[in-house]
């Protein structure tokens, strides 16, 4: 009986598995995201004071998985039948014909976290202030990902995902907010050279 | 019965230890933490993704989903739409043609009524003369 119920929502389902499959990555992605973020502004703001490292290991941990569930959001969608997206209408930005300008906010969203998360590993050549400057920026892909899920995302409307939407990314939003008013917060003492400083996440070891 | 003894816990007290094994103990702590904090992430992301991916399907499985209901919906507003104006054409095909019926029936009335008054339209000019003669004479 359940297997027989099970067989029958795998047949009602099996068409649309890579549509399921990007949006749950997408929904993994937006909330991975927010919290990922949530942590940067309550370190860059230094409203937090103890456990540090451990915030910078969560936040790298969390933006590493972002970037992960971003990749397979956009991948999945090559394989839907519906869409049937070639790789450049979900990596170029005003290519595909199916919403383009949601679509771009959220090409343009990816690239930008993307390219400002993974530049932290370049921080050293980049220069660090520099390099600060420019990760604030990714709040700022962050809103064009939370626009491109609200606007294009098909559970958009969905009362369960505006709920969850809503509670994780109130925290940053607010942050963020916050953080535009009040102005970027001033380091004492900040390293003003390209070498990174002496203390930090820099000097764990990789994997 | 054996003696119930606690091992001495390495590095215990920190200022026995000289400082390249403390910082190398701090260091193997740390790194320890990060793998813990990293795994704890990647299995946060993975759990994510599994609830949002069994909400979708078993959303879908059971019919509300909301791209493929307003799908559903817009179909059937098409296919009403075409058998309301099928059905609104009908009905005005068949106003018409009874219509046409009702000013036939008039039409033929009306023939019937003129050669019946051309008959007695002779008659009615005799007497209208008559009539005028009557008028003028008063």
């Amino acid at each position: 009986m359940i297997t027989s119920n099970l067989s029958v929502l795998a047949t009602a389902t099996g068409p649309h598995l890579f549509w399921i499959t990007s949006r749950a990555a997408g929904i993994a992605a937006l909330i991975l995201s927010s919290v990922s973020v949530c942590i940067g502004l309550l370190m860059g703001g230094r409203l937090v004071k103890r456990r540090g490292v451990d915030m910078r290991v969560t936040h790298e941990a969390l933006s590493l998985a972002t970037l992960v569930a971003l990749v397979v959001h956009g991948l999945t969608l090559i394989g839907d039948s519906f869409l049937h997206p070639s790789l450049a209408d979900i990596s170029v930005p005003f290519l595909s014909g199916y919403k383009t300008a949601w679509t771009s906010m959220g090409i343009i969203a990816f690239w930008g976290l993307a390219l400002l998360g993974l530049s932290y590993y370049a921080r050293a050549k980049i220069g660090v202030q520099r390099w600060r400057k420019l990760h604030r920026l990714t709040a700022l892909a962050w809103v064009l990902g939370l626009a491109h899920s609200l606007g294009e995302g098909t559970d958009a409307g969905q009362t369960w995902f505006l709920a969850t939407t809503a509670i994780v990314v109130a925290p940053p939003l607010t942050l963020l907010l916050a953080r535009l008013l009040r102005g970027p917060a001033t380091r004492p003492g900040a390293p003003t050279s390209a070498t990174p400083p002496r203390s930090g996440f820099s000097q764990l070891p990789t994997r | 019965m054996p003696e119930n003894r606690t091992p001495p816990a390495p590095h215990s007290d920190p200022q026995q230890l000289d400082p390249t094994a403390l910082a190398r103990s701090r260091r193997e702590g740390m790194l320890l933490r990060t793998r813990k904090i990293r795994r704890s992430v990647a299995g946060l992301a993975l759990g994510l993704f599994t609830a949002a991916f069994l909400a979708v399907y078993v959303q879908l499985a059971s019919g509300h989903d909301p791209a493929l209901t307003a799908n559903a919906e817009r179909r059937n507003v098409s296919t009403s739409l075409v058998a309301s104006t099928s059905s609104k054409a009908a009905a005005e095909k068949k106003l018409a043609a009874e219509k046409a019926a009702v000013e036939k029936t008039t039409a033929e009335e009306a023939a019937g009524t003129e050669a019946t008054s051309t008959e007695t339209g002779e008659a009615s000019t005799e007497s209208s003369g008559t009539s005028a003669v009557t008028t003028s004479q008063s």
